[in-house]
C-alpha cells in the first residue's frame, strides 16, 4: 500500500542518488590543461612543456604529438619526453617560414597515446615569425594523422576551460528543465481554470509558479557561479542571463499580483490570465532572442549545447535521468503546497460558516 | 510514512560508520576509500547526506500536511 501511492518519491530519490554519485565519482577522460611557453618562434627547436590532466604520460609506450596551424600544415614532434604521469615535454623543431595564406598563426597542439587517447589543446600556441629566418630545415608537411587505438573506461569527456566543472549539466542545467516542467503544468492549470472556473486549479497552478520561481532562482544562481569559473565573471552583459532574469521577474510578479488582489474570485481570474501570459513570454525571452544575437551561453547564437560534443553519450547516461529526477522532486515539493493550500482554504471556509 | 522516515534517519546516522570502515584501496599507503581520487568521494559523501536530510524533511513535511487534512475533513 505504501510502496504502491508513494513509489514516485522513491523513484526520485534513487534517481537522484543516482546522479549525484555517479555524476561526482566518475573521472575525466585525460586532457591537456596547460602549455609553457604559450609562443614559439619560427626557425628554431623548441621544448615545450605540456601540463595534464588524469593522464598516463609514464605508463604509455606509444605516443605521438602534432602542432597544427590548419588542414594543411602541420609538424610531428622532434621528441617527447615525459617527467611524470602529469608532465611531458615535447620538442618542435618550428619550420622557417611560415605558410603564406595562415594569418593568425595559432596552432594547435595534439597529443596522442596509447593509454590516454587523444587530448587537443585548439588554437593556443602562437607561432612568432623570426625576422633572420632561423636555421631550421623542417618544412610544414599535409601528412594525416594517424591514431593509435585506445580502450578507455566509461569517462567523461575532457572539455576545455569547463574541466571538471561540466558535472553543473546534471545540476544547472537539469533544474531548468525542471523548472520549464512545474511552469508547463502551471499554464495547463491556469487554462483549466478559465475553462472550469474550479478553484483546485487556482491553488495548483500557484504552487507550480512558486515551486517555478525557485527553481528559477537556483539555476540562475548556479549558472552564475558557473560563469564565474568559466568565463570569468558573476553576471555578464550577455542576452541569454538578462532575458532568463526578465522571465523570472515576470513571474515574481505573478506572486505580487495574487497576493494584492484580495478577492478569491477575481484573483484566480486576473492571475491565471497574466499566468499564461508570463509562459508565452518567457518562450521568446530564453529560448528564441538569445539565438537571434552573439551569445556566450551554450545553445544560442551558433554555439552548441545539447548536440555536439558538449554532451556526448556518457554526460547523456546521467544527465537525461537528472531531468526526470529533479522534475518529480519539484512536482513532490509542489504537491505538498497544493496540499497545504487545500487545507487552509478549507479551515478558512469552515470558520465562517460556523 | 513514519516507517520509511524512521528507516532514512536510521541510514542517516549509519552512513559515517560504514564509510569508516569502507574498503581500503591502495592497503600499502594506507588511503581509504574516502581519500581516494582527490578525496572526491568525501565531498559525495557530504552532498549525500545534504540531499537525504531534504528528502527527509519534505517525508516529516508531507506527514504533517496528512494530519492536518485529517483534521480540517473530521471537523
Amino acid at each position: 500500500m505504501f510502496v504502491k501511492s508513494h513509489w514516485w518519491k522513491i523513484l526520485c530519490v534513487l534517481i537522484l542518488l543516482y546522479v549525484l554519485i555517479a555524476g561526482l565519482s566518475i573521472p575525466l577522460k585525460p586532457g591537456i590543461v596547460g602549455v609553457s611557453p604559450v609562443s614559439v618562434t619560427s626557425g628554431t627547436t623548441t621544448e615545450i612543456e605540456v601540463i595534464g590532466y588524469n593522464s598516463h604520460f609514464l605508463d604509455a609506450n606509444k605516443k605521438s604529438a602534432w602542432l597544427r596551424l590548419d588542414e594543411n600544415h602541420l609538424i610531428a614532434a622532434k621528441n617527447i619526453n615525459p617527467r611524470s604521469d602529469n608532465t611531458l615535454d615535447i620538442t618542435f623543431d618550428i619550420p622557417a617560414a611560415l605558410p603564406e595564406n595562415v594569418t593568425e598563426p595559432y596552432a594547435t597542439l595534439i597529443l596522442d597515446n596509447d593509454v590516454d587517447g587523444t587530448s587537443i589543446l585548439p588554437g593556443t600556441i602562437y607561432v612568432k615569425k623570426n625576422t633572420d629566418n632561423g636555421n631550421s630545415l623542417a618544412s610544414w608537411t599535409s601528412d594525416e594523422i594517424v591514431l593509435y587505438e585506445t580502450d578507455l573506461p566509461f569517462l567523461f569527456p575532457f572539455r576545455n576551460i569547463l574541466n571538471e566543472t561540466i558535472r553543473n549539466t546534471f545540476f544547472h542545467i537539469a533544474i531548468w528543465f525542471a523548472m520549464f516542467f512545474v511552469l508547463i503544468l502551471s499554464l495547463i492549470q491556469s487554462i483549466k481554470y478559465l475553462i472550469s472556473k474550479n478553484h483546485v486549479c487556482d491553488i495548483r497552478a500557484a504552487a507550480y509558479a512558486e515551486v517555478g520561481i525557485i527553481f528559477g532562482l537556483i539555476g540562475i544562481a548556479t549558472g552564475s557561479i558557473w560563469a564565474k569559473f568559466t568565463w570569468g565573471a558573476f553576471w555578464t552583459s550577455d542576452v541569454k542571463l538578462n532575458m532568463s532574469a526578465i522571465a523570472i521577474l515576470i513571474y515574481v510578479a505573478y506572486g505580487i499580483l495574487r497576493g494584492s488582489i484580495t478577492d478569491r474570485d477575481s484573483k484566480a481570474r486576473v492571475s491565471a490570465a497574466y499566468n499564461i501570459f508570463a509562459f508565452f513570454a518567457m518562450i521568446p525571452l530564453i529560448f528564441i532572442i538569445p539565438r537571434m544575437t552573439d551569445s556566450l551561453h551554450p545553445g544560442n547564437g551558433g554555439n552548441p549545447a545539447l548536440g555536439g560534443e558538449d554532451l556526448d553519450n556518457t554526460l547523456r547516461m546521467i544527465f537525461y535521468p537528472a531531468i526526470i529526477g529533479w522534475s518529480i522532486l519539484a512536482y513532490w515539493m509542489s504537491s505538498l503546497k497544493i496540499r497545504l493550500k487545500t487545507a487552509y482554504e478549507k479551515f478558512i471556509n469552515q470558520n465562517k460558516k460556523s | 510514512m513514519r516507517k520509511i522516515s524512521k528507516l532514512i534517519f536510521k541510514t542517516l546516522l549509519i552512513i559515517p560508520f560504514i564509510l569508516s570502515f569502507a574498503p581500503r584501496i591502495h592497503a600499502q599507503e594506507s588511503i581509504d576509500f574516502l581519500r581516494s581520487t582527490g578525496k572526491i568521494y568525501s565531498v559525495i559523501a557530504v552532498v549525500v547526506i545534504v540531499f537525504l536530510g531534504i528528502i527527509f524533511f519534505l517525508i516529516r513535511l508531507e506527514k504533517k500536511v496528512k494530519e492536518i487534512e485529517k483534521k480540517v475533513s473530521n471537523e
